[in-house]
């Protein structure tokens, strides 16, 4: 039986339901919480009020199966006013199986500071006025001292300071290291005066068939941690990116102003493993072992006091605070990561506003007087630290205003086609070409994960293009991850859980299902993302490429508007037929 | 020639659970790391420091020497121990008595979940942190 938990925490009261017959039609995950999600979230729900829900879903192949470590988060964004997903690791995905539940849904607003505790199906809603203000790092360390009478692995997810300020990009950490990073989930917990959730619980399922059971955990478990297929995630981590997308013009560089970045080698994968990386972790669950946390080493006072600081890095931290912001010191990279990580503004996005502030004010957008005396300039780290400190203080208009996003700050001071947003939400990493940039802008949570559109760049570097073809590609790929963020497998063990091992591991479960059926419901949740995309006011006509894209070589050449246009318009088309999908099963569901 | 689980390398995990999970599922055939009679522990934002715990495979065990009925006695096999379930009167101190704090307690059944040192978490070790070494046993005391 699969359960939800719903907390209201303005009453305190709790509900727990049967979803059962959701999970059987919508597999569970992003596809169980989607079809929630599409029946309350509006055009008119402010994102950040006390109606609006936080759901936390996972699907039914997290604790059976190694690597479906991931728990999804659905809520309308306060960045974009969007749809809001994000994914995280660490032991979420475990904690709310053993709490006995697959779905939590978060509603109401607490009167005062407060987090969530929930071992199984004890919920208290617990006063924590005192932590209001502590940053990320050191309330997981309190709050794992605190409840650490109970017996079950506990999962803490909690904000830092940049959520109670109802910054926008503002994340969730989740664990060691771990986030919902992407699209501002930290500023509705803030919004709910929601500081923390602790979860843990001791519940477990009895395993049936075990013997095929254990036939296609072996399989897939000596797959996933001895093969080539998560070789890269276990050795250098996505940071082994770094030095390969410069090379071939794609990894954006002071601002995306080009795509190779001549001081690569100092921030690379490699530099990072020789001379930071202390050691690999991983998410509860997963053999992978895929987070590279760094220690850095410090003289804090002559001659021999040191401190020492331990933070993960991988590709997109080095980018967002590395290249495109022109810092070439490693270390420098780790001393801002750590800024942030206290703070809890997602990385992608505050670096992205940093890369804006700074092309906008060399341009003379922005003014010595709205940055308080402070000069910004590509590769000043020890400038963007006191300018990270500034936001964190809320120093003046144009500090509290950098916190609240690329898009907003480019509307409110100018330099809109500086800004790297793709329907408001900050770039990712890559700058491979057109499906890179099609695919942030298209996808459902306009993120390099919707249909990795860079790895299909990539392989068609070099060779003439074929828009139908790459964006069908896109879309398939696309397709299947609603299948994967529906069990809830990591993107990082995609080449283990192939159609057919899905197919299996459902049908052992207990699913009637097939590869027909897999197919065509990864169509039905691709469609009611968009359903709700369309209800929230998303309008694929309105996708615009930031126009400095196109003047800059990608990876693959020049961008024109005409192009993205097209590829959109072929997406569209695609997509359309999947709203008819979802519509037609949704009626039915009635 | 018997063998007893031992931790090798600590510092060479990773925190996946992976070895909990076996455990787990092998002995109670269920899906979980609540009944594993081993355990990983992590320590609050010491990103990366695990502490592996497993039974020390004593000789002279003193879960089994507090147990006040017998319940928990020194195995068979001539190290560690085993237990009786119908004699167990839950009173935890067997868990209490156990020095290096590895004796796992089963909530559920609130019963200890002694180790039967088989193995099974080692097989599913990633990083090799933990293996299987041959215990000697002075005859005296078999």
């Amino acid at each position: 039986m699969y359960r939800m938990l719903e907390i209201d925490l303005s009453t305190g009261e709790t509900k727990v339901k049967d979803i059962s017959g959701l999970f059987s039609k919508f597999i569970g995950g992003t596809g169980v919480l989607t079809y929630l999600a599409l029946r309350e979230l509006s055009s008119q729900l402010d994102p950040l009020s006390p109606q609006a829900p936080i759901f936390l879903g996972i699907g039914p192949f997290n604790s059976y199966f190694p690597s479906a470590s991931k728990t999804v988060a659905i809520f309308k964004s306060p960045l974009t006013g969007d749809l809001g997903e994000s994914h995280a690791g660490g032991r979420l995905a475990m904690a709310i199986f053993a709490s006995g539940f697959h779905v939590v849904k978060i509603t109401g607003k607490a009167e005062k500071p407060l987090y969530l505790s929930i071992d199984n199906e004890k919920v208290n809603l617990v006063p924590c006025r005192s932590l209001w203000g502590r940053s990320a790092l050191s309330v997981e360390r309190i709050l794992r001292e605190k409840e650490d009478n109970r017996k079950g692995k506990k999962s803490i997810l909690r904000i830092g300071p940049a959520g109670e300020r109802l910054s926008p990009i503002a994340s969730v950490t989740v664990d060691s290291s771990r986030h919902f990073g992407r699209l501002g989930l930290g500023a509705i917990f803030g919004s709910k005066n929601l500081k923390a959730v602790v979860i843990s619980g001791n519940r477990y399922e009895t395993i049936q068939n075990k013997k095929d059971y254990l036939s296609l955990y072996n399989e897939l478990f000596k797959d996933l941690a001895y093969s080539e297929n998560t070789y890269k995630y276990r050795d250098l981590g996505t940071s082994a990116n770094v030095l390969p997308l410069s090379k071939i013009n794609s990894l954006p560089t002071r601002n995306f102003s080009q795509g190779f970045f001549e001081s690569a080698e100092r921030i690379s994968g490699e530099y990072f493993a020789e001379n930071f990386l202390a050691q690999q972790i991983s998410c509860a669950h997963c053999p992978i072992g895929c987070i590279h946390i760094a220690t850095l080493r410090e003289l804090f006072a002559d001659p021999h006091m040191y401190k020492t600081i331990k933070v993960s890095y991988d590709h997109e931290l080095i980018y967002s605070v590395g290249s495109n912001l022109s810092i070439a010191n490693a270390a420098d990279v780790l001393k801002l990561l750590q800024f942030i990580e206290r703070q809890g503004w997602d990385a992608i996005s505050i670096g992205v506003v940093l890369a804006w502030a700074t092309e906008a004010f060399q341009r003379g957008v922005i003014s010595i007087s709205d940055t308080g005396g402070l000069a910004l300039s590509f590769g000043d780290s020890q400038t963007y630290l006191k300018v990270l400190e500034k936001i964190a203080s809320g120093e003046n208009e144009f500090y509290k205003d950098l916190e609240k996003g690329v898009y907003h700050c480019a509307q409110k001071y100018g330099a809109q086609d500086l800004a790297m947003h793709f329907n408001k939400n900050e770039a990712p990493g890559y700058m491979t070409g057109p499906d890179a940039f099609v695919g942030y802008a298209v996808g459902v949570r306009h993120s390099h994960l919707d249909c990795a559109g860079y790895s299909i760049d990539q392989k068609f570097l070099g060779r003439q293009q074929d828009i139908e073809k790459e964006v069908k590609m896109m879309y398939e790929e696309s397709l299947w991850r609603m299948v994967t963020n529906s069990l809830v497998t990591c993107l990082f063990a995609r080449g283990s859980y192939t159609p057919n091992v899905v197919e299996k591991g459902l049908r052992l479960l207990g699913y009637d299902v097939d590869l027909q059926w897999l197919t065509k419901t990864s169509r039905i949740i691709h469609g009611m993302k968009y359903l709700l995309k369309e209800k929230l006011g998303f309008d694929f006509e309105k996708l615009e490429l930031p126009s400095k894209l196109t003047k800059i070589y990608t990876g693959r050449g020049m961008m024109s508007t005409v192009d993205f246009k097209e590829r959109v318009k072929v997406y569209a088309k695609l997509v359309s037929q999947d709203m008819y999908l979802a519509k037609e099963a949704l009626n039915q569901q009635l | 020639m018997k063998r007893k689980l031992v931790v090798k390398d600590r510092e060479r995990c990773i925190g996946c659970y992976s070895c909990m999970y076996a455990c787990t599922r092998s002995w109670h055939n269920i899906i979980g790391i609540e009944k594993s009679a081993m355990r990983v522990k992590n320590y609050p934002g010491i990103e990366g420091a695990f502490s592996v715990r497993v039974c020390q495979a004593c000789i002279d065990p003193e879960c089994a020497e507090a147990c006040p009925t017998g319940a928990l006695k020194p195995s068979k096999r001539g190290y560690g121990v085993d237990l009786e379930k119908e004699k167990c009167i839950h009173c935890m101190k067997c868990v209490r008595a156990c020095s290096a704090n590895a004796l796992q307690w089963d909530e559920e059944t609130r019963m200890p979940l002694p180790c039967l040192h088989c193995g099974i978490c080692v097989m599913y070790c990633p990083t090799n942190v933990l293996e299987m070494q041959e215990v000697m046993i002075n005859v005296q005391n078999a």
